[in-house]
C-alpha cells in the first residue's frame, strides 16, 4: 500500500492495545467491583475470589431498580419512536420538494445545535410545570420528540436516494404518502433503523433534562436513581458499582449485538456526545 | 405533479389511504415537515426567545412572584456577579485542556495506526469505543471509585509502586479540574480517533505514494500532506471540542464536585444551573445564557469560514 504502511504494525499494536486498556479497564472494573464480596471490595485483585451477587440484591432493594430501568425504556423508546416518525417525515418533505420558506425552515433545524440546552431549560421548566408535566414520562419526552440532528441526518440518507423509484412510483400514480411508505422507507431501513438505535442510546444516557423534570426517585430514569444512590451511599461501593452496571447493561447488550453498525453511524454523524 | 400520471395510473389496492386529496397540493411539503417544525420552534426557539426577554428581569422563578423589569442592568453587572469570573477562566481552562485528549492524541494515533490490519482494526475499533456508549453518570461513578483516595485503584497503586501518598484528586483544587478533563476526555478519544482513522482512509494513497517516490520523509509526509488534507477534520473536531466542552463537563461536575472545591472546577454551564435552580437568580441565568449563546454562536461562526476557506483540500 503506502509508504505509512511499509512499517512493521508492532508499534501501531502496542499503541492500540494501550489505548482498548484505558477505555475497557474501568468498565471492566465496575463489573469486577460488583461482584466482589464486602471484604475483598478494597483489594486490588483483578478477578473476585468469591464472586456474589449480593451487591446486586441489595442495590436493587435499596433503589427501585426495575422501576426505573422500565422508565428509562419506556422514556428512551418512546422518544426514539417520536424523533424517528417526526424527522423521517421532515427529512422527506426538504428532500422531496423546494417550497417557498424551505431554507429558512431547514435552516432553522441547522441552527439548533447551537443553541445550548442551558439557553433553554428555564422557560421549558416553567412550560412544563404550567402542562402538569412534572414527574410524568410526558414531561421526559414529548420536549425531545422533535431530533435536529434526526433531520439534518436522515437528509442526507433520504437526498441520495435514487430518484428514479420515486419517479417510477409517481408514473404509477401513487400519492407522496404512498410512495413514503411502499419505495423510500422499505430500502432505507437500515440507514433508518441504525439511526434508530443512536437515538435510543442518546434517549437512555440522557440526564440533563430528567435531573430537571423528575423529583421523586420512583418516577425518575435510571441515571437519576444512580446519582441519588450515589450521594446517599457515597461508600458502599460494592452495591453502588452494581448499580451502575445495571444501569449500563441494556445499553452494552445492545452494542455488543450490533457494534458494527452503532460505530458506524455515531462516527458518519461526527459526534454527538 | 406528473399530468400523466393520472392519464396512465391503474387502479391499484392501497395499503395507506389515500392522504392527499382533501388539500391543495402546494401545501403537501408543509404538512410533512410540520411536526418536527412545531417541535423545534416551541421546544427550542420559542424558550430561546423567552429567555432572551427574562434577561431583562428580575424574577425568581416563582409563578406567583412578579418579574421586576431592571432592563439592562443583568448584562451590566453580569462579570462582577459571584463566581462568575473563576467560572469563565475555567470554562477556557476545560476548552483548551480537553483539545490534546479530543484532537491531538486521537489524530497521531489515528496517523501512526494507519498501517494496521482490517480484521485487527474491527477489534480495536470495538474496544476503543465502548466509552462513549457509557452514560455520565456511570462514568462519574466509576472514576470516583477508580480515584478515590485511599481504596481506589489507581492510588493503591501509585502507593504500592511509588509509596505516594494518596493523591485526592476530586478534593484537591488544583487537580480536581484536570481530573474532571481527563475523564470527559476518556470519554471522547476513542470516538475522535475513528474520526480521523475514517478521514484518512478516504485519502487517496497516490499522494503518499508519490510524495514517498520524491523521498520525502515520513515526517514530512505527515506534515506538508497528512494535515493539510485533514484540515477539515481537525478543524470540525477543534470546533465541537471547543463548543461542547462546558456541555460535556456538566455532567460530571454535577455528580463529582458540584464545581468545588471552592469553586475550582465550577464551569459557566454549572453556574448557570446554579443560578437558575439553587439561587432562583433567574435574570443573571438568563443574561449569562444569552451571552454564552452569543459568544459560542460568534465561535463557530469564525470556524466555518476558516472551513469553508480550507474546503478545496477536500477534492
Amino acid at each position: 500500500m503506502t509508504s505509512l504502511a511499509h512499517r512493521r504494525p508492532i508499534g501501531s499494536h502496542l499503541i492500540l492495545i494501550t489505548l482498548s486498556l484505558v477505555a475497557v479497564f474501568p468498565i471492566y472494573w465496575m463489573f469486577v467491583t460488583s461482584l466482589k464480596p464486602a471484604n475483598e471490595i478494597y483489594s486490588a485483585a483483578l478477578l473476585p475470589m468469591q464472586p456474589t451477587l449480593d451487591n446486586y440484591a441489595f442495590a436493587w432493594s435499596r433503589i427501585p431498580m426495575l422501576r426505573m430501568l422500565g422508565n428509562t425504556f419506556a422514556m428512551a423508546g418512546a422518544q426514539t419512536l417520536l424523533q424517528l416518525i417526526t424527522s423521517v417525515l421532515a427529512a422527506y418533505g426538504f428532500s422531496r420538494w423546494q417550497f417557498p420558506g424551505s431554507r429558512l425552515l431547514f435552516g432553522l433545524f441547522a441552527l439548533t445545535w447551537l443553541v445550548p440546552f442551558q439557553a433553554t431549560m428555564i422557560p421549558n421548566y416553567v412550560t412544563l410545570t404550567q402542562f402538569g408535566w412534572r414527574n410524568t414520562l410526558m414531561g421526559l419526552i414529548i420536549p425531545n420528540m422533535g431530533s435536529a440532528f434526526a433531520v439534518l441526518l436522515l437528509y442526507q440518507t433520504f437526498k441520495s436516494f435514487p430518484q428514479e423509484l420515486v419517479d417510477a412510483g409517481r408514473i404509477d400514480g401513487a400519492s407522496s404518502w404512498g410512495i413514503l411508505w411502499q419505495v423510500v422507507l422499505p430500502n432505507l431501513r437500515a440507514a433508518i433503523a441504525s439511526l434508530g438505535i443512536l437515538l435510543f442510546i442518546s434517549a437512555w444516557n440522557e440526564y440533563f433534562w430528567p435531573l430537571l423534570v423528575t423529583s421523586r426517585v420512583e418516577d425518575s430514569v435510571i441515571q437519576i436513581g444512580l446519582q441519588m444512590f450515589l450521594t446517599q451511599d457515597s461508600s458502599l461501593w460494592g452495591p453502588l458499582m452494581a448499580a451502575a452496571s445495571s444501569a449500563s447493561l441494556p445499553i452494552l447488550v445492545v452494542y455488543i449485538i450490533l457494534q458494527r453498525q452503532v460505530i458506524e453511524s455515531f462516527v458518519k454523524s461526527g459526534l454527538r456526545s | 405533479m406528473s399530468p400523466s400520471g393520472a392519464v396512465y395510473a391503474r387502479t391499484r389496492t392501497r395499503l395507506l389511504p389515500r392522504l392527499n386529496i382533501a388539500w391543495p397540493r402546494r401545501l403537501e411539503p408543509y404538512l410533512y415537515v410540520l411536526p418536527a417544525v412545531i417541535a423545534i420552534v416551541f421546544w427550542i426557539y420559542r424558550p430561546l426567545a423567552q429567555t432572551f426577554e427574562l434577561s431583562f428581569y428580575e424574577w425568581n422563578l416563582l409563578p406567583t412572584a412578579p418579574k421586576v423589569w431592571v432592563g439592562l442592568q443583568n448584562y451590566s453587572r453580569i462579570f462582577s456577579l459571584p463566581d462568575m469570573g473563576v467560572a469563565l477562566r475555567n470554562t477556557f481552562v476545560y476548552m483548551l485542556g480537553l483539545l490534546p485528549l479530543s484532537v491531538l492524541l486521537p489524530m497521531a494515533i489515528a496517523i501512526v495506526t494507519d498501517n494496521i490490519g482490517k480484521r485487527a482494526r474491527t477489534i480495536y475499533r470495538a474496544l476503543v469505543f465502548l466509552p462513549m456508549m457509557m452514560a455520565p453518570v456511570v462514568v462519574a461513578v466509576i472514576w470516583r471509585w477508580i480515584l478515590h483516595p485511599t481504596n481506589g485503584i489507581v492510588n493503591l497503586v501509585l502507593e504500592g509502586l511509588f509509596s505516594l501518598e494518596p493523591v485526592r484528586f476530586f478534593s484537591d483544587g488544583n487537580l480536581a479540574i484536570w481530573a474532571i478533563i481527563f475523564i470527559t476526555g476518556w470519554k471522547l478519544t476513542g470516538l475522535s480517533t475513528l474520526v480521523f482513522s475514517a478521514a484518512l482512509t478516504n485519502i487517496s494513497r497516490e499522494y503518499l505514494e508519490a510524495a514517498s517516490i520524491d523521498g520525502a520523509s515520513r515526517w514530512q509526509i505527515v506534515r506538508y500532506i497528512l494535515i493539510p488534507l485533514l484540515s477539515p477534520t481537525i478543524l470540525f473536531m477543534t470546533m465541537l471540542s471547543l463548543l461542547l466542552a462546558s456541555q460535556w463537563t456538566f455532567a460530571y461536575i454535577n455528580v463529582l464536585t458540584q464545581g468545588g472545591p471552592l469553586g475550582s472546577t465550577t464551569n459557566i454551564y454549572y453556574l448557570l444551573w446554579n443560578y437558575g435552580f439553587q439561587s432562583f437568580a433567574i435574570g443573571w441565568s438568563s443574561a449569562a445564557a444569552m451571552l454564552m449563546f452569543v459568544g459560542f454562536g460568534v465561535l463557530a461562526l469564525v470556524f466555518l469560514r476558516l472551513s469553508s476557506r480550507l474546503a478545496f483540500y477536500d477534492n
